[in-house]
């Protein structure tokens, strides 16, 4: 490829100017040349057309090669499949159909509510149950404590005047020493000493009826 | 305004969409048909061409692969289709006749450029052997490089040059002869 085939090139890319390129080509007759032609060719190839299209119907070629008479389309599939879609959807979702007193009504329950009122209720009425227990338990225990208190305090009365009665006893006793050891002592160191200052008239030697001794 | 390809065009069309058809052929037909009134000298012939290369595109249309570009590939069948005409012109025909067809191209210049150096331009390019024509209509009125032209041709980018080379030689001395002054004005 020539230089001067390079420089047209250049011009016919668009890379250069036609002016530039005439200048490069001026001094060779044949590539300038060809670029006169060229650029006469140019001109006329921007040059708009206003010759009448012709009128040609492709639309009618078209519709018989490429467009096909639409399938008819059943919709009883899509509306099954819809309508299996949505049971499902409504079995799994909370939303309830109830059929009650002869209305039909859509609601949307919550599951976890319903668990938790549902040991709520449970739970009361247990703490109620207990509560009616721990009543009735309190109760027999008062009863029965009472019973016990009564008769511990029968058994404490019992032994309180067992106790008294054996105090009294032991104290007559006592008291019945206490004298017995008080006349055995007069009768050792006073009765002789007595005797000896006593005159004879004394009423503590003259005999008793009784039997008594007379100290 | 959002202009859809050629290639989406296609797509669409492929499914049956004839608003995308129509789109396509009102893009490329008035392309075609004035290739076809340059190549083949008449407006008959051109819309004859056009409605042949509608048809064959219609057939075909599902083959387009997107190798090369849309124009490209359109203008492969419609060179082969003007090449094909022009060839059974010339076996009915005295080929010397094409360049003295009463056809509608002087009045037509007369009316588009008004200027005796384009009709003369117009004269002359149709003078010249159909495969140098076809060659210097791609390149300056299709706006197609060497390589897309040899393409379509099926021939080498070198041939494509040397008839384009030979064109443009035959051309200058024609207009020489014709003592057209060109003026580079561009």
């Amino acid at each position: 490829m020539s230089n001067n085939q390079q420089i047209f090139e250049q011009w016919l890319e668009g890379k250069i100017s036609a002016e530039h390129c005439a200048q490069q080509l001026q001094h060779d007759t044949l590539w300038y040349g060809r670029l006169q032609n060229a650029l006469a060719v140019h001109a006329d190839a921007k040059t708009p057309e206003f010759a009448v299209l012709p009128v040609f119907d492709a639309s009618s070629a078209f519709a018989g090669q490429w467009q096909r008479p639409a399938a008819k389309r059943s919709w009883w599939p899509q509306v099954s499949l819809a309508l299996s879609c949505a049971a499902m959807l409504i079995s799994l979702s909370p939303a309830q159909f109830r059929l009650q007193d002869g209305s039909l009504t859509l609601s949307w329950h919550n599951p976890k509510a319903e668990v938790e009122a549902a040991v709520t209720s449970a739970l009361t009425a247990y703490r109620q149950q207990q509560q009616q227990w721990l009543a009735q338990q309190l109760d027999f225990q008062q009863q029965n404590t009472s019973s016990q208190l009564v008769l511990l305090k029968d058994y404490l009365q019992d032994e309180l005047k067992r106790d008294q009665r054996s105090d009294m006893l032991q104290l007559v006793e006592y008291l019945n020493q206490q004298r017995q050891s008080d006349w055995q002592y007069w009768q050792e160191n006073y009765q002789p000493m007595q005797a000896g200052y006593r005159p004879a008239d004394s009423y503590y030697l003259t005999p008793t009826d009784s039997g008594v001794v007379k100290p | 305004m959002f202009k859809r390809s050629d290639e989406s065009l296609i797509a669409k069309a492929l499914n049956g969409d004839q608003h995308a058809w129509q789109q396509l052929v009102n893009r490329h037909q008035a392309a075609l048909f004035y290739f076809g009134l340059r190549l083949l000298g008449s407006k008959e012939d051109a819309s004859d061409l056009l409605q042949d290369v509608l048809m064959v595109l219609c057939r075909n249309l599902g083959q387009y692969r997107g190798d090369s570009s849309f124009k490209s590939w359109l203008f492969g069948i419609a060179n082969y289709r003007a090449m094909d005409m022009l060839r059974k012109r010339k076996y009915s025909d005295n080929d010397d006749a094409l360049a003295e067809l009463p056809d509608d191209a002087p009045d037509l210049s007369q009316q588009l450029a008004g200027t005796q150096q384009q009709q003369q331009v117009r004269q002359q390019l149709r003078s010249l052997p159909p495969e140098q024509r076809l060659v210097l209509e791609l390149k300056f009125y299709q706006q197609f490089t060497f390589d897309e032209i040899a393409g379509q041709l099926a021939i080498s980018a070198n041939t494509v040059k040397s008839r384009f080379y030979a064109a443009l030689d035959k051309l200058r001395l024609q207009l020489e002869d014709d003592h057209v002054e060109q003026s580079a004005n561009f």
